[in-house]
Formats: C-alpha cells, sequence, structure tokens
C-alpha cells in the first residue's frame, strides 16, 4: 500500500509533525522532553522543515503539527508556520507566554491561513496552573489568548491531566467558562492525559504509552524520524530511542515507508486511544 | 598478532532491550542482552535491518561448511587485530570443528604450515592474508594456488567474508565494542582467552 492509500485508509496518521527545538522557557513538571531553557536547541531548522513539509504533500500527508521545546521562541517561527500553512493545514502546540506585541504583529498573516495555535492551560485556578507549569503562565496565557483570537488567528486549548476522567466536573466547568471567555470555543478545546514519559517519568506522572496505544504520526526531529510525536522523549538527559523509526528523515519517502511497516505490522486489536492534539 | 583485551568501555552506549527502536527489536533476544553488535546497530534502526540480515548471510549458514568461513574470519580477524572479533570467533571456530592447534595458528600464535595439512586450505589461509592486509591486486603465485584450490562461487563466497569481516573488525574495534562476558568465561575455561 502506498503512504498516501495507507493515510486515506487511516493505516497511518495523515499529520506529520515536525520537533523544532527542544529548548523553551518553561519546565513543566511532566514535560515530554525535559525541556528547559538551558537544555541544547536541537533546532531543526526552518529550510528543513519546509523542504520536509513540501515532500509530505506531495506523498499524501494531509497536515502538519509543530511541537518542541517551545517552537515561538525562535525567531523565525511566523514565517515559518505561515510557509506551512501555505501548504497544508497546521497546527503549533505552544506554552503561550512568548506572544508580546512584536511577536504578536508577527503571527497576524496565519489568520488567512488554515493554522491553529495550540496553548496549554491545565487548571482555572493561577497558582494550581503554575504549580504544573512555572511562575506566571497562566497570567501570560489568559492574556495572549485574546490577543490572537482578536487577530483572527486559530486558537485551541490543551489541558493535560493527571487523570482526565477523575477531574472535578466543577473544576472542569470552571476551565471551560475561562476558556470559553477567552474566545475559545468548547470544540477547540482538548483535555488529555499527561503520557509516563519524559520529565512524567521521572516525577512518577501520567499514563503508561506503548506504540501499541499510540497513533502512528510521522515525526521528524533533529535526531530522526520517531513514530509518534510522544516518541521523542528525552529522560535524565537522554533521548529515548524504543519509538526512534530511522535516523534518515530525507528523502522523507524512507521514513514514511519504514513507519508505514511498523504501522501494518502492529499486532491486531491493538487500541490506539492517545493523541497529542 | 597479539590481541589486546577490550578493557576500555564501548565507545557508544549500547542500546538495551527496552530503548530498542521498533525495527531493531527483532533483533534483539527475548531474554538476557543484545550482542554488541546488535545493541550498537540499534543507534540507526533502519542500517541494523539491513546490515545484520547481510552479516548473517555472509557469516551464517550457506553452501560453504562452517568450518571453512571459520577459517576465513578468525584469520582475517587476527590480522585485524580485532580483539572482539578474535575471541567472538575463537568460540565459534571451537564449535565449527577446528582443533586448538588450528585456532592458534589462525590467531598467529603458531605455523599455519604445522597446523593445516592440507594444501588447499593453506592456499585458502594464503588467499585471506593477501586480502586483508594486500593492498591492490592479490599475487599471481597466491592467485594461482586459490584458482586451483576453489572454484568460482567458492573463491566469490570467501573473499566476500574476508570483506565483511575487515568491515567488522574495523567497526567493533574502533567502537570499543566489549566480548561478551559469556564467551570471555568459556574461552578462559578453554585456555584461550
Amino acid at each position: 500500500m502506498s503512504v498516501a492509500a495507507s493515510i486515506a485508509s487511516g493505516t497511518l496518521g495523515g499529520r506529520v509533525w515536525f520537533y523544532s527545538n527542544y529548548h523553551c522557557n518553561l519546565r513543566c513538571a511532566y514535560c515530554l522532553t525535559e525541556s528547559a531553557p538551558e537544555v541544547s536547541r536541537r533546532e531543526l531548522g526552518k529550510e528543513e522543515i519546509l523542504a520536509r513539509g513540501r515532500e509530505a504533500r506531495e506523498l499524501g500527508f494531509t497536515a502538519f503539527g509543530v511541537t518542541g521545546g517551545e517552537p515561538f521562541i525562535l525567531e523565525y517561527m511566523p514565517e515559518l508556520v505561515s510557509g506551512l500553512g501555505a501548504e497544508l493545514p497546521t497546527v503549533v502546540l505552544s506554552n503561550g507566554t512568548a506572544f508580546n506585541e512584536r511577536r504578536l504583529r508577527e503571527v497576524e498573516p496565519l489568520a488567512d491561513l488554515p493554522v491553529h495555535v495550540q496553548i496549554s492551560l491545565d487548571h482555572p485556578d493561577p497558582d494550581e496552573n503554575d504549580e504544573m507549569r512555572g511562575p506566571e503562565n497562566f497570567r501570560k496565557v489568559v492574556e495572549a489568548v485574546p490577543k490572537l483570537v482578536e487577530r483572527g488567528i486559530g486558537v485551541r486549548i490543551a489541558t493535560t491531566l493527571e487523570d482526565p476522567d477523575a477531574v472535578d466536573p466543577e473544576e472542569r466547568e470552571r476551565l471551560c467558562e475561562l476558556h470559553r471567555s477567552l474566545g475559545v470555543p468548547d470544540e477547540d478545546h482538548i483535555v488529555r492525559p499527561i503520557i509516563n514519559r519524559g520529565r512524567a517519568m521521572t516525577n512518577e506522572m501520567g499514563v503508561l504509552a506503548g506504540y501499541e496505544q499510540l497513533d502512528p504520526e510521522l515525526t521528524l526531529t533533529a535526531d530522526g524520524a520517531f513514530y509518534s510525536p510522544f516518541g521523542p522523549t528525552v529522560r535524565g538527559g537522554r533521548l529515548d530511542t524504543d519509538l526512534l523509526v530511522s535516523r534518515t528523515t530525507s528523502p522523507l519517502r524512507e521514513p514514511a515507508e519504514a513507519l508505514l511497516r511498523i504501522a501494518e505490522s502492529r499486532p491486531p486489536g491493538h487500541d490506539t486511544s492517545i493523541g497529542i492534539n | 598478532m597479539t590481541q589486546a583485551a577490550a578493557s576500555a568501555p564501548s565507545l557508544v552506549p549500547l542500546v538495551e532491550a527496552d530503548q530498542a527502536p521498533i525495527l531493531a527489536r527483532p533483533y534483539f533476544p527475548a531474554a538476557g542482552p543484545a550482542s554488541p553488535l546488535t545493541a550498537s546497530l540499534a543507534h540507526v534502526p533502519e542500517i541494523l535491518e539491513v546490515a545484520l540480515p547481510f552479516v548473517g548471510r555472509v557469516l551464517g549458514p550457506t553452501a560453504l561448511d562452517a568450518r571453512t568461513k571459520e577459517i576465513v574470519v578468525l584469520r582475517t580477524s587476527a590480522l585485524m587485530e580485532c580483539s572482539y572479533c578474535v575471541q567472538t570467533h575463537t568460540a565459534a571456530a571451537l564449535d565449527s570443528g577446528l582443533a586448538r592447534a588450528q585456532i592458534e595458528a589462525l590467531r598467529g600464535e603458531a605455523g599455519i604450515e604445522e597446523a593445516f595439512a592440507a594444501a588447499g586450505e593453506r592456499a585458502l589461509i594464503a588467499w585471506v592474508d593477501e586480502v586483508a592486509l594486500g593492498r591492490g591486486a592479490v599475487g599471481e603465485e597466491v592467485t594461482v594456488r586459490a584458482r586451483e584450490a576453489m572454484g568460482d562461487p567458492e573463491l566469490v563466497e570467501l573473499t566476500l567474508v574476508v570483506g565483511a569481516t575487515l568491515m567488522l573488525n574495523r567497526y567493533c574495534t574502533a567502537l570499543r565494542l566489549p566480548t561478551s562476558a559469556a564467551t570471555l568465561l568459556r574461552l578462559a575455561e578453554e585456555g584461550l582467552a
């Protein structure tokens, strides 16, 4: 089966993920990649991402995702996302704390493209939110989201929880009221579990997820191609390789076909239930 | 030729089973550690899944008998002073039926003429020596002896075995792959450490 046919049939996820970088201005307690200000950047690079993106479209992929690290601390991120969004629908995962006035002006062209910025917000109370994500995170997010929405940019809110099924309904409703008040409708609010990899594993948080539980979504990093955006995690400063597909990322057909072989060989009855967006 | 023990740790971390990439997992044993060759190649799974079947096919069972192949592999490895390969293939040579004296001769610790009576095997070893260590074409006299001792398919395959072994010798030596504890224990018990 070709890559395009496998995407059409659902065997392969249609979205290609790019880990633009690994460094971040925050140090979240459950971060999959142990991202922090001082870690190695390991940038994939704007031209590399755009080139692989063009290949991905030709192969039949249907969407892009950009994550990190914090993508928007890279100067060229607005330009990069514009380039990706001109090819295919794109979602960028962000902590939402890097949108100063200059940055807001730079992302304005994204309003005309099929681009969403997916911003993390875990709790309706600032203190509890910031306990996991760092000081001032809540304030910066609730300031940034309306400004993005006002500019016509698609915004999603992602809430990451230890156990999404166990959350207090009242607390959940307050969170939903909050994102609605910021201009983000319910259909753009994603609630997902913490994955027990990276710093979450160190801190004994989250749910276990092997490749049997994850969607096969081609994920490119500076270290190679992975099975899922949950794959290129870091623990104890060491990159996890259990979900590495190949070090080769170009031509994109190579990791795409390797991922397809893996997806087709998954045991019958596999239970895919966890997505990053 | 002396074989220094692999005392330094591996130059690259050996990938453990729980970190084995999906495409590399079939090459990891269900229990116990993978070979250092497998565990190092697992850093690049797309190479591993080509290299290990290639190595397994060239060095593993084919129309040629295991004893002949081990003569080639052990001799080449000794010439290249690859302690990992010499130790690993000393054990394999014992399993293939090579006598202790022949193993010592192949390792350069005794004379070939005394250990190998058959002219064909001596011709093979001379061929291996020139292919492994020589530069340019193999000398005429060694070539004539090899042609007399081997048919075309044998000459092709055994020359490829030398080449594959040379690749592994330099790979294992440069990356300082450690010989497995089980192999070292066996060699100690056999007095061939």
